[in-house]
């Protein structure tokens, strides 16, 4: 059996190509999900029944799928129920954003909670109103203290956007496989695949743990 | 928009077996990952130095890939090099069980030191030998601090199933894939499908937080 | 020896009490915090609540700022009724100061961006008067070189200072003290102590919990000793330091200081 490695190289813009969008996929997702995640979870919080019974449901529902099959139905659906049409990466924009924010609301509730109910009291103590304990007190601590897990979350949001390929969104997982459909070269092709994604995912992991060790030092 | 879940109900039959398959899948990667990702994990922690090593760096290198990609590579590339060629539903079971027993590693590090070291200096100031604290002292408040995660472990596994969809075997999410294209109906299909998933995933998640709070005054000190 | 207070009670009948609490009742689930407490706290006083851990004076504390809805009674600042919902007392705890045990600052922000919070986000002034304000505050307290800090970076009375800088920032009619210098170690009880003193003699109206007895015996002009959840005695330092006509008073005090 002979290798041919060099397809790697000789394809390596396409690969590059792939990764941008893996990244760019990444990036666009968290950066609506966090705010996502605190919509939620406030939501949750509120004394209004609607909202927090939706926003409860809401996470239920997305936190109970695999996401893969949230992909594939938002894939079919979207354009059905908004009537325009979507392109395959603005979909998966989408599907990614509504299952990381289910579960960054998860982590932004518990990151509330883990504040001492004294530091609400002292604002209250001023005559603030709850909205402005919220966002005044509250909420600046609590992102601070989610951040490891935030952190932990980008993670697998890194290695969830894989998942995108199956709806032809061109990013590494998608691109890699296809110049191993177009040059037969299985081993090579998948190989590289494999250690791109390593060579992307390691590092981040070793931050993540990195920052969960700084943050514990200093608690 | 109107509905016409026909081709669901046509299908059943043939949707139905999809279940027992990701099912199947989701027991036999458990079963194996809490087994192997254990011994990982008990190896990591009180194995010699150079195995160490090793398995962090297989636990490390398992956080940074996709299981998509695993899976992929399992399936296709794995005969390459080995010459030996694993049907659809082994290859995922295989590639899923590295996969997560990476995560089971983990897990159980991540127990293991969380017991307060003077637990283990009582044990050994009464006299006990460094296997007799791991085994009556350590591992049994390990095992209640590792629950909630290892119940989480549960339904991920169940959600990564879906995912060896890609590699021909025959789960539901791949079935289901099947079905919608025949049917030209891929919305009612993948509706069912979510209801099928969630039915199968809610259960779950919510029998683990029943089970952790029963036992969680076990594990506090 | 005690000095006899010049703000002795009795001297100014007619006027209306700065807080007025009547059959005040508290309860959580089962327990009760507040049993009927009915007492007056006059302007310029400082009054001081003793009494064994649980007889309900920090619950009185919350339940005048409304940090606790009470369930019965009512309770009058300056006379006017105080609402007893959450949103109606958020007016009303504008005109009140807090001092909390736990100090309570805003890890997040700066000595000056604590005491600042209040008149800036509450008041909304704009920042450079809030600014000018909050400095003030803390060359008030003593503290106008630890502006740019963060509370971590100050020690237990230094953060207890900057804390009641924080409330005196919001201009208030009367501070509340919930166990001031009960987390603070020896050393820097006297800092707070001295601020809480030239407070006091500036002519604010205080209520202070406290474990303090030498401040409550130097500084108050009125004590009320509580337990479970009602008011036991209460009088003037002379009358309950030196001659407690309760029981129960007397059988609190003994157990203040152990002697073998």
């Amino acid at each position: 059996m002979n290798y041919d490695w060099s397809v790697v190289w000789r394809n390596a813009d396409v690969l590059w190509e792939g990764t941008k969008v893996t990244v760019f996929l990444a990036v666009t997702t968290m950066a609506m999900a966090i705010p996502g995640g605190i919509a939620l979870a406030l939501m949750r919080l509120s004394g209004i029944r609607t909202l927090s019974i939706g926003s409860a449901l809401f996470v239920e529902f997305f936190r109970n799928l695999p996401l893969i099959l949230v992909i594939y139905t938002t894939y079919y659906i979207l354009p059905v129920a908004t009537g325009l049409r979507f392109s395959p990466i603005a979909t998966a924009i989408v599907a990614l954003s509504l299952n990381v924010s289910a579960y960054n609301s998860e982590t932004f509730r518990a990151g509330i909670a883990s504040i001492r109910q004294g530091q609400s009291d002292a604002g209250y103590a001023l005559g603030m109103s709850r909205f402005r304990v919220m966002i005044d007190v509250i909420l600046p601590q609590a992102v601070r203290r989610v951040l490891p897990v935030l952190a932990s979350t980008w993670v697998s949001l890194f290695k969830d956007t894989s998942l995108v390929s199956v709806i032809s969104v061109g990013d590494l997982a998608f691109e890699s496989m296809r110049v191993r459909s177009q040059t037969f070269r299985v081993l090579e092709m998948l190989t590289a695949m494999a250690v791109i994604y390593w060579m992307l995912g390691y590092p981040q992991a070793k931050l993540v743990d990195w920052i969960n060790n700084r943050y514990r030092v200093s608690e | 928009m109107s509905l016409d879940f026909s081709p669901v109900f046509t299908s059943w039959h043939f949707l139905l077996g999809g279940i027992g398959d990701t099912l199947a899948l989701s027991a036999l990667t458990i079963a194996l990952s809490l087994l192997l990702g254990g011994a990982i994990g008990l190896a990591r922690c009180y194995g010699p130095s150079g195995l160490r090593w090793a398995l962090i760096f297989y636990i490390d290198s398992m956080r940074s890939i996709p299981v998509l990609v695993v899976l992929v590579w399992t399936y296709f590339a794995l005969p390459i090099v080995t010459g030996v060629t694993l049907p659809p539903f082994w290859a995922a079971a295989s590639a899923l069980t590295v996969h997560i027993s990476a995560y089971v590693a983990e897990i159980v590090r991540a127990g293991i030191t969380s017991v307060r070291p003077g637990q283990s200096r009582a044990a050994f100031a009464l006299g006990m030998s460094r296997t007799q604290a791991i085994r009556e002292i350590i591992l049994p408040q390990a095992l209640v601090r590792m629950l909630p995660a290892l119940g989480s472990i549960l339904s991920i596994t169940i959600k990564d199933t879906a995912i060896a969809a890609v590699i021909a075997v025959p789960e539901y999410m791949n079935r289901s894939q099947t079905v919608a294209g025949q049917s030209f109906h891929p919305i009612e299909v993948f509706l069912a499908a979510t209801v099928v998933y969630f039915a199968i995933l809610f259960p779950v998640t919510r029998v683990v937080d029943i089970i952790y709070a029963r036992f969680a005054y076990l594990g506090r000190s | 020896m005690i000095e006899a207070r010049s703000k002795t009670r009795g001297a100014e009948t007619g006027s209306v009490p700065t807080v007025a609490y009547h059959d005040v009742k508290k309860r959580f689930g089962n327990f009760v915090a507040l049993a009927g407490v009915s007492m007056e706290v006059r302007k310029g006083e400082v009054v001081c609540l003793i009494g064994p851990s649980g007889s309900g004076k920090s619950t009185l504390l919350r339940c005048t700022n409304g940090l606790e809805l009470i369930d019965g009674g009512e309770i009058t600042l300056d006379g006017e009724h105080l609402p007893n919902d959450w949103d109606g007392m958020r007016r009303i705890r504008q005109r009140m100061g807090m001092v909390f045990q736990n100090f309570e600052l805003f890890p997040h922000k700066t000595a000056l961006g604590n005491v600042m919070a209040g008149p800036k986000n509450v008041l909304k002034q704009p920042r450079k008067a809030a600014e000018h304000r909050a400095m003030e505050f803390l060359r008030k307290v003593g503290l106008v070189d630890k502006a740019t800090s963060y509370p971590a970076q100050l020690s237990g009375g230094q953060q207890q200072r900057v804390a009641i800088a924080r409330a005196l920032a919001m201009d208030p009619e009367i501070m509340l003290f919930d166990e001031p210098t009960s987390a603070l170690d020896p050393e820097t009880i006297g800092e707070v102590l001295n601020v809480m003193k030239q407070l006091a003699e500036e002519g604010m109206t205080m209520i202070v919990v406290t474990h303090e007895m030498t401040f409550a015996r130097r500084v108050g002009d009125w004590i009320v000793v509580m337990d479970r959840g009602a008011i036991v005695e209460q009088g003037s330092p002379e009358q309950i330091f030196e001659s407690p006509t309760k029981e129960r008073t007397r059988d609190f005090f003994s157990h203040l200081v152990w002697t073998g």
